[in-house]
């Protein structure tokens, strides 16, 4: 008899999820990038909505949240790149890079655009953020509607099944 | 996950007086086409299947109100006295361009999935 295929892996998959399907998620033990979605392992994920708060401080970070009308959820990107000892190890040419990508992120941010942003999952201070990797500024009017039906299609078909 | 609460997408259709909507202080997401607007009191009136809403858009001086566009406003509802609501608008945006056949089908869609995965996350 044929050995059953496994589900493929979720865990470095940005997986669109909608904020109250995110809020639902919970922290693996002693394990704190990786949390609990039904019963799969996840890290990553991407989500849309309108920007309805910024605080931003130039050279350190800006915390943000994304509504995408079933919950606010709390994004921070980091703008320390070139500051902070955590990126120590890394190629100055490529921290630039990044830095500069991060810069033009947050300039972009705005109160009330709609982005779509992926990034990995983290707890602060016990609540559930985003911790940015990537963001794009939709300006299609329908982006927001597009994104909520594949949220749901993908939650029924792969993510809660 | 924020303190800043989310506006719960509604349809003005929605947002009679009976509704669970029509509440002091609920965040709300409306959209409509706009009718009128004042550049002296920033009250916009947005409409949609015959209904129209207020905004209060003096948050939002840097918003083109162009009568006959599209707008999508996330804000407060407060009931007035004389049981009037108007949406004290936090952002808002012109939405020219959506489908809203497609919006309103994909709130349809929301709600049934989200009364599913309450179900699952119950049993």
């Amino acid at each position: 008899m044929a050995a059953q295929a496994q589900p493929p892996s979720l865990l470095n998959i940005h997986l669109k999820l909608l904020g109250f399907s995110l809020r639902s998620i919970t922290p693996f033990p002693n394990c704190p990038s990786v949390f609990n979605l039904n019963g799969k392992q996840i890290s990553r994920v991407e989500v849309l909505g309108v920007v309805t708060s910024r605080d931003h401080k130039p050279g350190r970070f800006l915390r943000f949240t994304l509504d995408d009308g079933t919950d606010s959820i709390t994004c921070v990107l980091w703008l320390n790149h070139l500051t902070s000892s955590f990126f120590a190890t890394r190629q100055p040419a490529t921290l630039r890079v990044i830095s500069d990508l991060s810069k033009s992120f947050a300039d972009d941010l705005r109160l009330g655009k709609v982005a779509r942003v992926r990034g990995r999952v983290s707890i602060f201070r016990g609540d559930l953020q985003v911790t940015v990797s990537d963001v794009v500024i939709e300006t299609d009017p329908n982006a927001e509607t597009l994104h909520r039906l594949d949220c749901i299609s993908l939650a029924r078909r792969c993510y809660f099944r | 996950m924020a303190a800043i609460k989310s506006g719960a997408l509604v349809t003005l259709l929605e947002l009679q007086p009976s509704s669970e909507f029509f509440k002091e202080g609920t965040s709300l997401r409306v959209t409509g086409k706009l009718q009128e607007y004042s550049v002296e009191t920033a009250i916009a009136v947005i409409a949609d299947q015959g209904v129209t809403l207020k905004i209060d858009t003096q948050h939002l001086r840097e918003l083109g109100f162009r009568i006959g566009s599209i707008f999508q406003f996330i804000g407060e509802l407060h009931i007035q006295p004389d049981n009037e609501a108007v949406l004290q608008a936090r952002t808002g945006r012109n939405v020219d361009g959506i489908d809203l056949n497609l919006y309103y089908q994909s709130l349809q869609q929301l709600r049934q999935f989200q009364v599913e995965h309450m179900k699952s996350a119950t049993t």
